[in-house]
């Protein structure tokens, strides 16, 4: 890192706090990024963008949808191109991003280090939720498997991998996931199949353990078991190309159970696309993963204050809160954090633990391996 | 070339040279975009795929180890092959449905064909993603046709949706319009007399088709399938919500390399193959156009 952006990362630090004030605001707007789904970028358009701009007068939030994957990585190359340069990056936030992409990112002093950027609300961060000091984690949610309780009674939904296996093969045709690099709930299963094979042990896949040879050989188990369900999904072996879609499916009831991010699952059911009827389970062997999105600022943000200020803005009791009842999510901050009556009410789906996977490299592993070795499907015509 | 340009100029009077300026004025524009977002990005990409880094990762060299990665890839080449089997299949599908529907469109005048040709028209208007939904609603898993049929206790059928079919049925749908649209064109050079002389002495529908309509609507033929192979070849959003995860089209496999794998030498090199592809249709579509400028100068 450079002489330039330490003293403008310090300087951040100092002001930021100072700079909650409207005075200072005048016109700025700031580029938000997101690659998430509709839900995640609602809830920036309709919640978190409206009550900023009126607790910052002047200041706009530019809600920018780079949706697929990939969308938001060509935009953080973007901005280390521009750092290496000395330019603007057009970026202010990304709302969800791995603090690792690209590479060489914090090396270069690509993000702000959130443990310095000096912002009041951090403290309440939930400590299981930080991976990175570079990434803000201000919401979590978790894949789970949402079912249809009028063909399958929540007792006798499986409650663990082998539950589970042995119920899609009894019921073939009723279960389908996604393509696991369109979407986590597909993408999820698929690293919950891997952990079962590497002894559902999460802390085996880490972002600076990956090697190409070693990884062919752990991930190889996972395929396995795949391709060995495939024939008894839903159309013998076909896979949606979204969260969403195999969401849809199972409203038309086309299929009985599928993974699921659990706060799409709870919004989609308070909104009616998915039936009161909708059961949802987690296994209790190992949970399907999840993650808390991390939010990254580059150092070379044209409005580096307030992108901070935002941030902290994220991590207040108004948009924690909005967060848990808006869209289904876990809060960034501890529990304790939020109201009293808000605890109790979500006592029962607050997690323990959260297995999570890491992007990079093994992800990239994971969906090419994914496409190669479990997708085609040469019995299914 | 050459002949339209001095009977162009003949017939109108003007000097040659001030209508050359202007001429070259109107297509500098064009040509210039042409130069700037799609020769100059086309030969990056070109010299990307086939300049390399060494071993080591220092010191580009010529190499072609990227095609012969692709070449020698099995499932590369089945997701050229799949995009090459649904372009076919869905351009001779559409030319089936399109040829005897622009003659019926042609040679019927009425209420019934302006209800014919609005709804034949009428996709063009539709996006495509919105398309791609309303084909899952309907053609989908307990969609209205598997609601339909088995209302009038009738099996049901198996669903097109994420199957090589999906994304066939979606491209017929969807340029259906422009297909009609080029094909009535070149029918109106067909002349009514022709074809009613046709009939006077004896030919049958078949033969007045092979005989009277088909040499004069080739030109248009090759022009529509031309437009429409391009179109395919490439395309994105069927193949990505309608179609199978694997094999997949070029379009989503590009895509997925570039944004997921984060391997653009190779997305490129897919590029590359999927372009060197549609530049040999392309050859075609202008080689039909300039034929047919020749005959019509003549």
């Amino acid at each position: 890192m450079d002489r330039r952006s330490l003293m403008k990362l310090g300087l951040a630090g100092l002001a930021a706090p100072a700079l909650m004030r409207p005075a200072r605001a005048q016109g700025a707007t700031l580029n938000m990024y997101t690659s998430s789904d509709a839900n995640i970028s609602d809830f920036w358009s309709n919640v978190v963008k409206p009550s900023f701009e009126a607790a910052n007068p002047g200041v706009q939030i530019n809600v920018v949808i780079a949706r697929e994957g990939g969308g938001t990585q060509a935009i953080a190359e973007r901005a280390l191109a521009a750092l290496q340069t000395g330019t603007g990056p057009l970026l202010d936030i990304i709302e969800q991003h791995d603090p690792n992409l690209p590479a060489g990112g914090i090396d270069a002093g690509l993000w702000v280090d959130w443990t310095k950027a000096g912002i009041a609300n951090y403290g309440r961060v939930n400590p299981l939720a930080i991976q990175t000091n570079f990434g803000l984690p201000y919401r979590g949610s978790q894949v789970l498997l949402a079912f249809d309780t009028t063909k399958l009674g929540q007792d006798e939904a499986p409650r663990t991998w082998a539950e589970l296996v042995d119920w899609i093969k009894a019921n073939p045709g009723q279960f389908i996931y996604n393509r696991p690099d369109k979407g986590g709930s597909g993408g999820n299963f698929v690293r919950r199949a891997i952990h079962e094979a590497n002894g559902r042990d999460p802390s085996l896949f880490t972002v600076a353990n990956f090697d190409a040879a070693k990884a062919e050989g752990m991930l190889a188990g996972g395929f396995d078991i795949l391709a060995d369900l495939a024939p008894s999904l839903f159309d013998a072996g076909a896979y949606t190309s979204g969260n969403a879609n195999s969401i849809q499916l199972l409203a038309q009831g086309a299929v009985t159970m599928i993974p699921a991010w659990s706060d799409q699952a709870l919004q989609a059911i308070n909104q009616g696309v998915l039936p009161e009827t909708t059961g949802l389970v987690q296994l209790t062997d190992l949970p399907l993963a999840g993650g808390f999105s991390q939010s990254v600022v580059p150092t070379n943000a044209e409005n580096l204050d307030m992108a901070i200020a935002l941030a902290d803005f994220l991590l207040t009791p108004e948009i924690q809160t909005a967060i848990v009842t808006g869209i289904g999510g876990f809060p960034g901050v501890s529990w304790s954090e939020l109201p009293a009556d808000l605890q109790e009410r979500f006592a029962a789906v607050v997690p323990a633990s959260i297995p999570t996977f890491p992007g990079g490299d093994w992800g990239a592993a994971v969906s090419d391996g994914w496409y190669r070795n479990v997708a085609p499907n040469v019995t299914r015509d | 070339m050459t002949d339209t340009a001095t009977s162009g100029g003949a017939a109108t009077g003007r000097p040659d040279a001030s209508g050359r300026v202007t001429g070259l004025i109107l297509v500098a524009l064009p040509v210039a975009m042409v130069m700037t977002m799609i020769v100059w990005p086309i030969g990056l990409a070109i010299l990307d795929t086939l300049w390399l880094p060494g071993p080591d990762g220092t010191g580009a060299r010529f190499s072609v180890a990227s095609y012969r990665f692709f070449f020698s890839d099995g499932y590369s080449l089945g997701n050229l092959w799949i995009t090459i089997w649904t372009t076919a299949v869905s351009t001779a599908i559409l030319m089936a449905i399109a040829i005897p529907l622009s003659i019926y469109l042609r040679f019927r005048t009425g209420r019934a064909a302006a209800v014919v040709q609005a709804l034949a028209i009428f996709p063009l208007f539709v996006p495509s993603i919105i398309l791609a939904y309303a084909f899952v609603r309907v053609l989908g898993p307990n969609g209205m046709v598997d609601i339909i049929l088995a209302n009038i206790g009738l099996p049901r059928i198996r669903s097109p949706y994420l199957t090589v079919w999906g994304p066939v049925i979606g491209f017929v749908w969807d340029n259906l319009p422009l297909t009609v649209v080029i094909l009535l064109a070149g029918l109106s050079g067909v002349s009514t007399q022709a074809v009613e002389a046709a009939r006077d002495v004896g030919a049958g529908r078949i033969a007045t088709f092979r005989h009277i309509i088909l040499p004069r609507i080739g030109p248009s033929i090759l022009v529509a399938a031309s437009f429409v192979v391009l179109g395919l070849f490439s395309a994105f959003t069927f193949p990505y919500l309608l179609g199978p995860a694997a094999p997949e089209m070029m379009g989503p496999f590009m895509q997925r390399t570039f944004g997921d794998v984060l391997d653009p030498v190779q997305a490129r090199t897919q590029a590359v193959v999927t372009f060197l592809f549609c530049a040999a249709f392309g050859w075609f579509y202008v080689r039909s156009i300039a034929a047919n400028r020749r005959r019509m100068a003549r």
